[in-house]
């Protein structure tokens, strides 16, 4: 977008932030009630029941829910927080399926013979429309149908299905992914059950905890990262399960820094007579990418092993290659008062001043925070505090800018080193022998900024090969 | 109800006097919540939910100054799950609406804004947030953090991206209002 816009698109979002506002009037409100200690009038049930009555006329379905025992300090007024079921409208029996769709077999109606579920989805220009799930049941002959909105119409399929109520019938289980819908990644299960004809879709209680992706840590969030709890679900037996790791882990960049495995709490859920899904208290499991087990005592995560030995430099009037003939580039310091960085290859050969006393360059590239041309790392025979990223755009150099949450200089509580395997990481004293470490990325053609890998500790912090978990 | 005593104040008085400060913010804070949430009764419901939650902790607000921001910080975090909540429970939506109008409903936003706020819509929750915060509640950056519980940079690069995406969002939503006529 053009910056000239900006003010005018500021401007009108002003103007309609406060036509959107003055809409609501104090007459649209509901009736403001004198205050006393016991209940306010906004706490009446009755005005619960208008409200809940209210919104029965707006959408014109059916709630069912739960209501929870009045507590005696509730003093100010309460939402209505039941859990709504909402009954679907017979549509859609003209909409069509696609050709990478396959219909869902299950026994809905609990009769020992599967039901096939078709999946009509809506027509849109953006293949996002609703789905019609529709079946003739076996036990009857009658057909049964439900409304779905996944997210897409396309390919659309079943996860195995769960019996989540006990009743010896089956639940069709499909998948709610929001990389089709907006902004947020990851993705959550929607349970359809069989109630009187009809394939109703299951309320979830703590629905937060029934979700797969990445969920941020409020308050967690910086320039560049943010922390984040990693949550998972999965049907294991005809049960449905999710998981949340207890640690929080750096999430930017494109990047998780998550462990091998992850202690995680874990639930289990079950499908009330009310339609709602509800999990029991958390178990405990250890999760990596293709295991789980059970905690034993004293569970851990167990951290992604990162090679951490230096690399090894070359200095003045020295020069060291990076990959092949064709990809490849040299790097090499030539001699002078102040001596520069002349870095060979992808076609061109580049001269950067350095003003480094006694420069060195890695024999490593620093291929962790960039890859699509050459770069390296400079440090001096002289000066331990001095490291700096350079990475070639067309016909220079540049000094990458460290920004965010950690400088890149080391310093006595900071050790900043080029690993053997291209990564540039920081230690960072976090005291008591522990240290905090970080890895360098590219965040703009001329910044970097670090993402926290997690606490080690090291027998030798100038020898990094010692790290070891604390 | 049990209440503690603010401070060295003497006696049983609450820290905050909850029925003066829901009489004085109610309808600003429902003004802010319907910015969020884009509806009136979830408006509503997010700012009882920050009253009530107030209510069973009065002595979380020490300084009745401080009030109206915790409210704040409580509707934006509410209206920021009812929005996670609703996108979870919903399973159908009426291609119709066939309800009687509420009063609300009855005032028309003009063209011009409702483009507006549709592109709003469209952004994520937490550069909508932003936005409202900056350009209807009128907050420094710095009480955008605080609000928010991010850095002031994240409020200025989120602001930033967040005035992209509505621009963008806005000329797709002109382009396919004309699409549609």
């Amino acid at each position: 977008m053009s910056t000239d816009m900006q003010p005018e698109v500021e401007r009108r979002l002003r103007a309609a932030l406060t036509a959107r506002a003055e809409l609501v009037q104090p007459e649209h409100l509901a009736p403001l009630a004198p205050t006393t200690a016991g209940r306010p009038r906004w706490q009446s049930p009755w005005v619960l029941l208008a409200t809940a009555a209210a919104v029965l006329l707006v959408l014109g379905v059916v709630f069912q829910g739960l209501s929870r025992d009045p507590r005696s300090d509730d003093v100010a007024p309460r939402p209505d927080e039941r859990v709504e079921l909402e009954l679907p409208t017979d549509i859609g029996r003209d909409w069509k399926t696609d050709e990478y769709t396959t219909p869902a077999r299950l026994d809905l109606d609990g009769d020992g013979t599967r039901e096939k579920v078709d999946f009509l989805g809506e027509p849109s220009k953006e293949f996002d429309g609703r789905t019609r799930l529709q079946t003739t049941l076996s036990s009857t002959g009658e057909e049964a149908y439900g409304i779905a909105e996944l997210g897409t119409t396309i390919a659309t399929s079943a996860l195995p299905p769960v019996d989540a109520d006990g009743d010896g019938d089956q639940e069709l289980v499909l998948l709610r992914d929001e990389a089709y819908t907006g902004p947020e990644q990851g993705s959550y299960p929607l349970v359809f059950d069989l109630r009187d004809g009809l394939l109703v879709q299951a309320g979830v209680e703590d629905p937060e905890l029934l979700v797969r992706g990445e969920v941020t840590v409020p308050g967690t969030e910086t320039e560049f990262f943010e922390m984040v709890h990693v949550h998972d679900y999965w049907i294991e037996d005809g049960s449905l399960h999710s998981s949340r790791s207890v640690g929080t882990y750096a999430s930017g960049n494109m990047t998780l820094f998550a462990p091998r495995a992850s202690v995680v709490d874990a639930w289990t859920w079950e499908l009330g007579d009310d339609g709602v899904l509800r999990h029991g208290d958390p178990g405990c499991l250890v999760k990596s990418r293709d295991s789980t087990r059970a905690c034993g005592p004293d569970p851990a995560d167990t951290p992604t092993s990162l090679p951490v030995e230096r690399a090894s430099y070359v200095g003045v009037g020295e020069q060291v290659t990076f990959g092949d003939d064709r990809t490849g580039f040299s790097a090499r310091i030539e001699p002078g008062a102040d001596p520069s960085l002349v870095v060979d290859g992808f076609g061109r050969v580049v001269e950067q001043a350095l003003g480094v006393p006694e420069p060195q360059v890695g024999t490593t590239q620093p291929t962790s925070v960039f890859v699509d041309g050459a770069s390296v790392v400079v440090t001096s025979a002289s000066d331990p505090t001095v490291i700096q990223v350079l990475t070639q755009d067309d016909d220079r150099l540049v000094l990458m800018d460290p920004v965010g949450e950690i400088g890149l200089a080391s310093s006595d509580d900071q050790r900043t080193w080029l690993t053997a395997y291209g990564a540039v990481l920081s230690a960072i004293d976090a005291g008591d022998d522990r240290w905090t470490l970080w890895q360098w990325m590219m965040v703009s053609r001329t910044e970097i900024a670090a993402l926290p890998w997690g606490t080690v500790c090291f027998d030798d912090v100038d020898a990094p090969t010692s790290v070891r978990a604390c | 109800m049990s209440v503690r005593a603010a401070g060295l104040g003497i006696g049983t008085e609450p820290p905050v006097d909850i029925t003066e400060l829901y009489a004085a913010h109610r309808l600003p804070l429902v003004r802010l919540a319907v910015l969020l949430v884009d509806d009136l009764a979830s408006a509503e419901d997010v700012v009882q939910d920050a009253f009530a939650a107030l209510a069973r902790r009065p002595d979380a607000v020490k300084d009745p100054s401080k009030a109206l921001a915790y409210l704040r910080v409580s509707v934006v975090n509410t209206a920021r799950s009812a929005l996670r909540r609703r996108r979870t429970a919903r399973a159908y939506s009426p291609p119709h609406d066939l309800s009687p109008p509420s009063p609300e409903d009855t005032a028309v936003l003009a063209e011009e804004h409702r483009e507006v706020i549709e592109a709003l819509q469209q952004l994520a929750p937490r550069q909508r947030e932003v936005l409202v915060l900056r350009y209807w509640s009128n907050l420094s950056e710095a009480d955008i953090a605080q609000t928010l519980q991010i850095s002031q940079g994240t409020v200025k690069s989120t602001a930033s991206r967040a005035l992209v995406a509505l621009e963008k969002a806005m000329k797709a939503t002109t382009s396919s209002g004309k699409g549609e006529r």
